[in-house]
């Protein structure tokens, strides 16, 4: 093998510059991709091993990002993907059909029995949940319902963006989006009944 | 089939269609269908707004910073020019 010509210099060059700007993209998103990658897992330790297996996978497979498309879909989808490998490798026990409520279940029990007769300030309302019910009610979801909860609720995508990145069908997303919601909201209400007691 | 043809109360109605109505994913007459309702039902105005609310709160009580270290081992995983 002889020199590079300069054709393939100016090649390598540009190919270079493509993957830096690649990787610096990447890594500007890294907050944001943290934010769903901590909601995903149970621990801070799970979201910061996930986050530098996904890095290093996509470091290593740039070529395969199509510019010009949504790079912080394309992160999360390595994420997501890697997140269910793991999730197998720990064969976690078959998980109990969680229990769902209707919508207006968690407002109507945080309201309590004065419901609508003495009118709240819905914010009044909302103060008797914590943060850290929040947190933990979000954790308790069942996998596939967290998924797709945290891509939408929490990561701003629309549906098709989540079914895309998930590689599950739009109708799924939104069943499990619908569900989710509910079982979260009358985990929410079991954590306030919690701290009352 | 409408949400109507499913449930006979309004409200149950109205319940059903709080999900996708915050969503956008109603179609025109089913958002339709579902103001109309709102425009005379406190009871379920109150929790639409509580939904609203609530999402909120959830977007917000869930945010953790990233560890700075992290940031560093992230950008350590770089191909080395």
């Amino acid at each position: 093998m002889g020199e590079p010509s300069p054709t393939e210099t100016r090649q390598l060059a540009d190919d270079a510059r493509a993957r830096v700007r690649f990787e610096e993209e990447a890594l500007e998103l890294a907050d944001q991709v943290y934010q769903v990658a901590r909601r995903l897992v149970g621990s801070r330790e799970e979201a910061e091993d996930l986050m530098q297996d996904t890095y290093a996978r996509a470091f290593r497979s740039w070529r395969s990002f199509q510019p010009g498309t949504n790079l912080r879909a394309w992160l999360l989808r390595i994420l997501t993907n890697l997140n269910i490998d793991r999730a197998r490798a720990r064969q976690r026990r078959p998980q109990t059909e969680p229990l769902e409520e209707g919508d207006y279940f968690l407002y109507n029990r945080l309201a309590g029995s004065g419901g609508d007769q003495q009118p709240e300030e819905e914010e009044r309302v909302l103060a008797r949940l914590s943060q850290d019910g929040v947190v933990a009610a979000l954790s308790e979801l069942p996998h596939d319902f967290r998924d797709v909860v945290v891509l939408v609720d929490i990561g701003g995508f629309a549906y098709a963006e989540a079914a895309q990145i998930l590689d599950i069908p739009v109708g799924t997303v939104m069943s499990r989006l619908h569900r989710g919601r509910r079982i979260l909201k009358r985990q929410l209400a079991e954590e306030a009944s919690d701290d009352v007691s | 089939m409408t949400f109507r043809e499913l449930h006979d109360d309004p409200c149950d109605n109205c319940e059903e269609m709080l999900q996708p109505y915050l969503d956008r994913e109603l179609t025109t007459m089913e958002r339709a269908e579902a103001e109309a309702h709102l425009d005379t039902c406190e009871y379920c105005r109150r929790r639409y707004r509580f939904e609203v609310e609530l999402r909120r709160y959830v977007r917000q009580a869930v945010v953790e910073p990233m560890a700075p270290e992290l940031k560093e081992r992230l950008s350590s995983l770089r191909t080395p020019l």
